[in-house]
């Protein structure tokens, strides 16, 4: 049993509570408030009067599958050799010792969902963990949390150059939708197999689209350029699948078509340059006006295109760019919980979620704020040392 | 005459002055900086008081190591003009003759309150080519020049290796390949510098070489080699090398200096570091750490930062600055690291990286102290000229 003390919670989703303690147990948050008591048994942290938030969440990373400082040989993102790979799962890819995971820690980074490159049209399984040191499946948090799906550049320009298909947006766009229709296929013989159609072999390819057509799991989009946005949304309504938005650079040149929809964004990486044409138009605009529209949006630094410990970094050029600073630290919690769909397990301090949270040396938003004790399921995992250790 | 008033001015030079005065003559160029200016010699008519008592003053920051201009912005492979790679040895080449001074990326440096910046070849071959130092503000890259060349970029480690031994099977493969062609360089480089001489004592004719010609400048310590090196040992090769010709060099990036630190501290060496908010993106950049500044300016390495645009996104220079700053420097040695600093290591520093007599009005203005997620660059100034305003951002 551990206690927080003499804390300044932000809780997110309850707002802000002056002087407050939070009882842990059993990793769960028991209780937390202004007055609760605290038993006799319980280890006590004093947070001398500091922020306390939830762990910050990245909805949208390569950690662990696009490996930090060991080269060629840790970059496990895309199965780059054919534009269908549902069946690839993330999950069989993440080095839960990528150094990257110590850094987040030491960011107060305690959830991210994985989600394997843009490559191909299907890319595989997204798969949701915990930034703790231990093997990846004790670390899941939810194993299947979406399907990776890519429109624009990067399928096109890869498969061109192979002499495949797509080669253009609209190959990229049919072979999204032709998979999908042989998904919907196999899924129907499945669904009321008849006298003349047994039921079908397993097909690996449509049978990891399952979740996906049976509103299970979100498809997740990988889009840049307004026209792909728009793309992604037209073939998940005519498919009328669960679908989320990622990246969205364009969308503030088509906001208004947006607010109509009720998928979640996840916007970003904000703080890199325009590496291709169709992210030229980078820059805290998007997020601000989704902010203005009331989208449900999160922001992301797609590790390792931006390194993600400096998650909190992105959030806060985004109130120095107008972002109100509640928004900012929603974006980077409870949003980002709810964009990954693991919202009733983190993502605020709130009675009966995972104790994950953070205590940090002033707001988590400053430039110059070190996490000066990390918590994961109850248990504490980096302490900053005298001399700042850090990446 | 422009005189301006400003809540707080930091000159560059580790100095702050509170409820300082500007004075800047019609040129763009600084008259006096200091508290209490005698305005006794000045006709008052022709001064145009600006009333920044609110703000925060500090020099146009300057990026030693920056792609701008010459690396695809939004433009795709078009415009990746950073490498010339079939050659492993480029002295020819010169970054002056690829920059387009409209890419987007200029505007994203004034965005990010940068002046000047030295805009250098990549590091896809142990002898890059020239690179040059500019003002990030105009349309003729011509005009914009405060420097040309000011240095020979040279690259060691993952990089050249990669370019010509992986992808093109041709030398260099290895480390050690790397130093063998810059040595084998700079010795034809100093072969050719004599037999030039000795022509010219006897009135012969001589074929220009551009690609020694370059070498010999370094040679002759008209410029210097600008190195790229990150991993420990590549830093020391550098230094091996450069020592052994007797040139002026600077390390570029220097990721690994935090574990050689009392060595570098002993050769008395100039240093560029970054790119900051990094990843280590190859085996050579593991050990890269937000720390690595303060460490080597706190052993007496003479650092400056840089961003490496597009690596670090220049808009995004005082965010790394605040990281540096963050790990243990005060805000008026981080921000020295970004204007005098560089402006010494670039030689220009007669001109730019100070708020002080004699040199370019190029100063940025601030809402409140420097390196805060709350802090705004509010507007751009070159030689005096507003570049950039926030409040013309169109989208804003």
């Amino acid at each position: 049993m551990l206690a927080i003390i003499n804390a300044q919670l932000e809780t997110i989703s309850n707002g802000f509570i002056k002087n407050g303690k939070i009882l842990i147990e059993n990793g769960l948050i028991k209780n937390l408030g202004k007055n609760i008591e605290i038993p006799k048994k319980a280890r006590i942290i004093d947070a001398e009067n500091k922020i306390v938030t939830p762990g910050l969440i990245e909805a949208h990373s390569h950690v662990g599958i696009s490996e930090i400082g060991i080269g060629p040989s840790g970059q496990d993102t895309n199965e780059s050799t054919n534009p269908i790979t549902p069946w690839c799962n993330a999950l069989d890819g993440i080095n839960m010792k990528d150094k990257a995971f110590e850094y987040f820690r030491k960011a107060g980074i305690t959830s991210v969902n994985i989600l394997p490159g843009s490559a191909n049209i299907f890319g595989g399984k997204t798969t949701a963990v915990k930034c703790k040191n231990t093997v990846v499946d004790k670390a899941i948090v939810k194993e299947n949390t979406g399907m990776k799906a890519a429109l624009g550049e990067n399928p096109k320009m890869l498969y061109s150059q192979k002499d495949k298909s797509p080669s253009s947006r609209m190959g990229n766009a049919a072979l999204m939708r032709e998979t999908l229709i042989k998904a919907n296929n196999y899924y129907e013989k499945l669904n009321k197999p008849n006298k003349r159609d047994k039921n079908p072999d397993y097909n690996k390819e449509v049978h990891s689209l399952l979740p996906v057509l049976k509103k299970e799991v979100p498809l997740r989009i990988h889009c840049h350029r307004a026209d792909d946005i728009v793309t992604a949304i037209r073939i998940a309504e005519e498919f009328d699948l669960k679908y989320t938005l990622e990246h969205i650079t364009q969308g503030h040149q088509i906001m208004d078509f947006l607010k109509k929809k009720s998928a979640s964004f996840a916007i970003g990486p904000t703080m890199h340059y325009g590496s291709k044409v169709e992210n030229k138009e980078r820059n805290f605009h998007t997020p601000l006006l989704a902010d203005k529209n009331n989208l449900q949006f999160c922001l992301t630094t797609d590790h390792p295109v931006v390194a993600g410990h400096y998650l909190s970094m992105t959030a806060g050029l985004a109130v120095n760019w107008g972002m109100k600073r509640k928004t900012a630290l929603k974006s980077i919690t409870l949003n980002a919980a709810k964009h990954i769909g693991i919202e009733d397990n983190v993502g605020s301090l709130a009675k009966g979620k995972d104790a994950d949270l953070v205590i940090w040396s002033d707001d988590p938003l400053e430039f110059t704020t070190f996490a000066d004790l990390t918590i994961i399921d109850g248990e504490i995992v980096y302490q900053r040392g005298e001399d700042n250790e850090t990446n | 005459m422009k005189l301006i008033k400003a809540g707080i001015i930091y000159t560059g030079k580790n100095k702050k002055v509170e409820n300082g005065e500007i004075l800047i003559d019609d040129k763009g160029k600084i008259v006096e900086v200091t508290k209490n200016i005698n305005l006794k010699n000045i006709n008052e008519n022709n001064l145009n008081i600006v009333d920044y008592s609110d703000k925060v003053i500090i020099p146009g920051l300057i990026d030693p190591h920056s792609h701008i201009g010459i690396w695809g912005d939004g433009e795709g492979p078009t415009a990746y003009d950073g490498n010339e790679i079939p050659n492993p040895i480029n002295g020819n080449i010169r970054s002056l003759d690829a920059i387009n001074p409209q890419q987007r990326s200029f505007g994203s440096a004034r965005e990010g309150g940068i002046t000047t910046a030295q805009i250098i070849p990549g590091s896809g071959s142990p002898i890059g080519g020239l690179a040059v130092t500019l003002k990030t503000s105009g349309n003729i890259v011509d005009e914009m020049i405060i420097k040309n060349p000011s240095g020979l970029k040279g690259a060691l480690g993952e990089n050249p290796k990669r370019a010509h031994g992986k992808e093109q099977n041709q030398s260099p493969v290895s480390r050690m390949g790397n130093a063998a062609l810059i040595r084998n360089y700079f010795q034809k480089s100093k072969e050719y510098g004599k037999k030039k001489t000795k022509a010219k004592k006897k009135n012969e004719n001589f074929d220009l070489n551009l690609n020694y010609e370059s070498g010999l400048k370094v040679l002759n310590n008209e410029i210097p080699f600008r190195i790229h090196a990150h991993r420990h040992d590549d830093i020391v090769t550098a230094v091996r090398i450069s020592n052994e010709f007797n040139i002026n060099f600077s390390i570029e990036h220097c990721t690994d200096g935090h574990l050689i630190a009392d060595y570098l501290s002993e050769k008395n060496i100039w240093a560029s570091v970054g790119p900051g908010l990094g990843v280590a993106s190859k085996v050579e950049t593991a050990e890269m750490t937000d720390k690595n500044p303060a460490i080597l300016q706190q052993k007496g390495v003479k650092v400056s930062l840089m961003t490496d645009h597009p690596f670090l996104n220049c808009r995004y220079f005082m965010a790394y600055g605040a990281v540096v700053h963050k790990y243990g420097l005060s805000k008026k040695e981080t921000l020295k690291l970004m204007t005098s600093n560089p402006a010494q290591m670039l030689g220009i520093d007669h001109k730019v990286g100070s708020l002080e007599k004699n040199k370019d009005a190029d100063y940025l203005v601030l809402n409140s102290e420097p390196f805060s997620y709350k802090t705004k660059i509010e507007k751009t100034f070159i030689e005096d000229k507003e570049v950039y305003n926030r409040k013309n951002v169109e989208w804003l």
